[in-house]
């Protein structure tokens, strides 16, 4: 079993050429959650980082916070942005939770190192994660400046409060600033158990709050990997095998050494052209000429992959969840089956994969956007043969992530070719590069079946998912007989949150030779996809309105366990109620239009319900035209930032369900662009309503993620509502729609 | 290597490059102007748009050669402080999220206005479907356009 979060976020050199990340779902990121909270407070008992030397100047309790003498307060941000809004998110806990003055504020970008060691964005596990550290760590910091002023002041502690930047001893109307505290507070004990505010006191958790890189981005001040300008910096662009594994056969490089300033370098990758713009290392690649070589015939070939995905779904798996029917459960009178298809798909950010490197004889410097700056600092370390201590990351804001940046595959290539020319280097992939080389969302196959008894209830559920870990390398023989792995491949089969009396759900391995890992809602899409679909036809079948017949399901336990969730069904009642309410679910419409619903519990914490209304043309053209979401994802930070990504997320799902899917040829993904890998735009944008529905939770949960997995079933379920058509396989083929 | 002389955000440059390298790198690499992004450099995904006569132009598309003489806005030369009302209208309608197609999408939107100061539902589509938002920011895009579409005309009155 992998069984460390280094492990997680390992690289794995596959075929000398390419590289694929070690990912092991909720197990381990979860376990980064436990050793995230571990860390802060290690941080908070332990050490006091006055910064010795100069403690007059500033006051740094702890990694997070930081307040110098002229009262600026910089937080330190130990996660990516990569467009979630996390950076402000987690400024905000930070300055609430301190009483920092909002407009003093500067955040810097963490950098892993002795502070930071298990830097990592992804799971959308960010703000759940950092939830209380962060809160510990500026409380402790709060208390400090409290006590000091107290002291200054030769009053009670009680007597003072904090607020805006200052402490305040409201009896004699004294305040001081925090910057004016500095010098004392660096001083005090940092308290092990700092107290944290109550919730009713939160002055900027839970407001409307700005993004505050916004006015950055607006004016292309913003910088992003790509921007990176290093003194003396070279370009390069790598010529990559057309399918994986080819070996050069030969390649004729005087067109491309022709091109003033071009160097040629063979790397890992493929063959690098270096140059002094990016202009001329493009065109320097374009008069390569190499011959590769044709694939073999049995090179890989995704249609023949959905054979194989579809004949391993009728395997009976590792069983994942089984449940038997109590004594007196009528048996099935008649089964429903199906089975669902789901393709590759690409992650597509608009910033195509980039890194900097500057590796000189005795340290290396790298910038890069990056999930996972630990993990690139190891790796490129190793590959350098030299100790982390030596490899400085410098994390950039990204131009999209989606998991994409979890793996560092575009770090080692620069610092391979910047130690081969001996300067520093900026690797930037093409948009065809980004698109074939990528490590694709992995295809799966879901065979499911309903058995109804006499009276029609449901009484058997079956649901076995054909995938493939996002992991090229075979698993740990021991892995393979934990349930918890198959689990955590298995988001949205074995979590199902229904009430039926006999449930058994399965994974089967099917091994998949193309690189494949995480991407935008991780394991979910495919399997809440087949569920949530399949759930609806159970509904026709029967006669019932969908979702009535969801709400009808979820009685029973208001929770229930599933591997190591709880599954709270009154929470995904109420988003159901929330959407059915809102979006006039069960008004009539006109013909070839239909409205459908499908829910999710994404890891057992965020809930959420869609009602999506499309319109269906004569050509099997979908339009979606409007989608209404309730979402309950914990206590909501910043309600902007939860809107934009259930947004956000909701276009996500169209291009999914809609639109682009990555297919392979002779070992090659055959899309290359936006031209041909469809992504929704502006035009396929429905009206959409985002409703936040107060939660009981006490802590936020992700909302990244948990928008993307119901969208591809509530549209194909609102399809078959307009058209009596069922897709069972994603994306949607205007086809199969046609009149 | 030709010297190229072209005007950008209103200042004459003048760059030594290769008469074919396209504009978005003459910017972003000569002129280090990288509020310019590169997205495809195939005018398929609109992040490398700017402005020529209030028109937007995709400079990936435009060789130097083809750029000589000619006068260009990048998102830098919009306004620096944000005053542009399609930068204000950005930021009071919350829509960046990684906010990296944003200032191609941004100038795009310049040139709809210009061409349609108050622009049709359909008018939006054609002009801003050109572009590629994978953070799916959309929905706010088209509200801040019709923001910046009630601004410009309040503030072309007299």
């Amino acid at each position: 079993m992998i069984s460390s979060r280094r492990a997680f976020l390992k690289t794995a050199a596959l075929g000398g050429a390419s590289l694929v990340i070690a990912f092991n779902g909720r197990r381990l990121l979860g376990a980064e959650k436990e050793t995230a909270k571990k860390e802060a407070k290690g941080k908070e008992t332990g050490k006091k980082e006055a910064e010795g030397k100069d403690a007059t100047a500033r006051f740094k309790p702890n990694g997070w916070v930081r307040i110098d003498s002229d009262g600026a307060v910089t937080l330190t941000i130990g996660k990516s942005e990569m467009g979630q809004g996390v950076r402000t998110s987690l400024a905000m806990i930070l300055a609430d939770e301190l009483e920092a003055d909002w407009a003093r504020i500067k955040l810097v970008q963490a950098q892993p190192g002795p502070d930071f060691k298990r830097l990592g964005t992804g799971g959308s596990f960010s703000l759940g994660g950092s939830w209380k550290p962060l809160r510990q760590a500026a409380a402790a910091a709060r208390e400090m400046l409290i006590a000091a002023a107290a002291a200054q002041w030769k009053v009670d502690r009680a007597a003072c409060t904090a607020a805006n930047g200052a402490v305040l001893h409201a009896a004699s109307k004294r305040e001081l600033k925090y910057g004016a505290l500095v010098a004392d507070a660096a001083k005090l004990p940092v308290p092990p158990d700092p107290p944290l505010k109550a919730a009713s006191n939160f002055r900027l958790i839970g407001k409307p709050t700005k993004r505050l890189e916004g006015r950055a981005i607006v004016t292309g001040a913003a910088r992003y990997g790509i921007d990176t300008k290093i003194p003396g910096m070279l370009y390069a662009s790598i010529e990559r095998p057309p399918w994986r594994g080819a070996q050069r056969k030969s390649s004729q490089d005087e067109k491309a050494l022709a091109i003033r300033g071009v160097r040629i370098v063979p790397c890992a990758s493929g063959i690098a052209v270096v140059a002094e713009t990016t202009w001329a290392a493009l065109k320097g690649r374009a008069a390569l000429a190499v011959e590769w070589g044709a694939a073999p015939k049995n090179a890989f070939d995704s249609e023949a992959h959905f054979k194989r995905l579809d004949d391993a779904a009728e395997q009976k798996g590792f069983v994942t969840r089984k449940e038997d029917a109590p004594a007196g459960t009528r048996a099935p009178a008649r089964t429903l089956y199906a089975t669902y298809l789901y393709p590759f798909y690409a992650h597509a950010p608009v910033e195509t994969m980039n890194c900097v490197a500057d590796v000189r004889e005795d340290r290396c410097v790298i910038w890069a956007p990056t999930q996972a700056p630990n993990s690139l600092q190891e790796e490129v370390a190793k590959f350098l043969g030299t100790t982390p201590d030596k490899v400085e990351v410098n994390v950039t804001l990204m131009g999209g992530g989606f998991g994409r940046r979890l793996a560092v595959d575009y770090a080692l290539e620069a610092a391979e070719i910047s130690r081969a020319v001996k300067a520093p280097v900026q690797v930037l992939w093409t948009r065809t590069d980004d698109t074939r080389n990528g490590h694709f969302q992995a295809a799966s196959a879901h065979r499911l079946s309903a058995g109804l008894d006499s009276t029609d209830a449901l009484v058997a559920w079956r649901h076995t998912k054909a995938g493939s870990p996002h992991n090229l390398k075979l698993p740990d023989p021991a892995a393979v007989r934990d349930a918890g792995f198959y689990q955590d491949l298995s988001w949205g089969v074995y979590d199902m949150p229904y009430a039926i009396p006999s449930i058994e759900t399965a994974y089967v391995t099917v091994d998949l030779p193309v690189p494949h890992g995480p991407w935008r809602s991780v394991f979910a899409p495919s399997s809440v996809f087949a569920r949530e679909a399949f759930l609806d036809e159970v509904a026709h079948a029967r006669g019932a309105d969908p979702l009535a017949y969801r709400l009808e399901l979820l009685k029973g336990p208001d929770t229930v366990k599933a591997g190591s969730l709880t599954i709270d069904r009154p929470r995904l009642r109420r988003v159901l109620e929330v959407v059915r309410e809102k979006s006039g679910w069960g008004a009539p419409l006109v013909a070839r239009h239909g409205r459908g619903v499908a829910c999710n519990i994404y890891d057992g914490e965020t809930h959420v319900a869609y009602v999506v209304e499309v319109a269906v043309d004569n050509a099997g053209k979908v339009r979606v035209e409007r989608v209404v979401a309730a979402v309950d994802c914990g206590l909501v930070v910043n309600p902007t930032g939860v809107e934009q990504q259930v947004e956000g997320g909701i276009i996500w799902g169209i291009s999914s369900a809609l639109l682009g899917e990555i297919t392979f040829r002779a070992g090659a993904a055959q899309q290359a662009t936006y031209a041909d890998y469809g992504v929704a735009r502006m035009r396929d944008t429905p009206l959409i309503e985002v409703h936040l529905v107060p939660s009981e939770a006490a802590q936020p949960f992700g909302i990244g993620e948990p928008p993307v997995p119901p969208l591809a079933p509530a549209i194909v379920n609102a399809i078959f509502a307009a058209t009596g058509k069922r897709i069972r396989r994603l994306p949607v083929r205007p086809d199969d729609l046609k009149v | 290597m030709s010297e190229i002389g072209l005007t950008v955000n209103g200042t004459k440059r003048t760059v030594k490059v290769d008469d074919d390298t396209p504009l978005v790198w003459l910017l972003r690499d000569t002129l280090a102007l990288t509020g310019t992004k590169f997205g495809c450099g195939m005018g398929v995904c609109g992040s490398c748009t700017i402005l020529e006569n209030g028109k937007a132009v995709r400079s990936c598309q435009v060789p130097a050669s083809a750029a000589k003489g000619r006068s260009f806005v990048t998102i830098e030369g919009l306004s620096k402080d944000a005053s542009h009302p399609c930068q204000r209208a950005w930021l009071e309608e919350d829509v960046a999220q990684c906010g990296f197609c944003q200032p191609g999408m941004i100038l795009t939107a310049c040139g709809l206005l210009r061409e349609h100061p108050d622009p049709t539902d359909e008018q939006i589509n054609t002009a801003m479907s050109d572009a590629v938002c994978r953070c799916g920011t959309y929905p706010r895009m088209r509200k801040a356009i019709r923001r910046a579409a009630a601004a410009l005309r309040t503030q072309k009155k007299p």
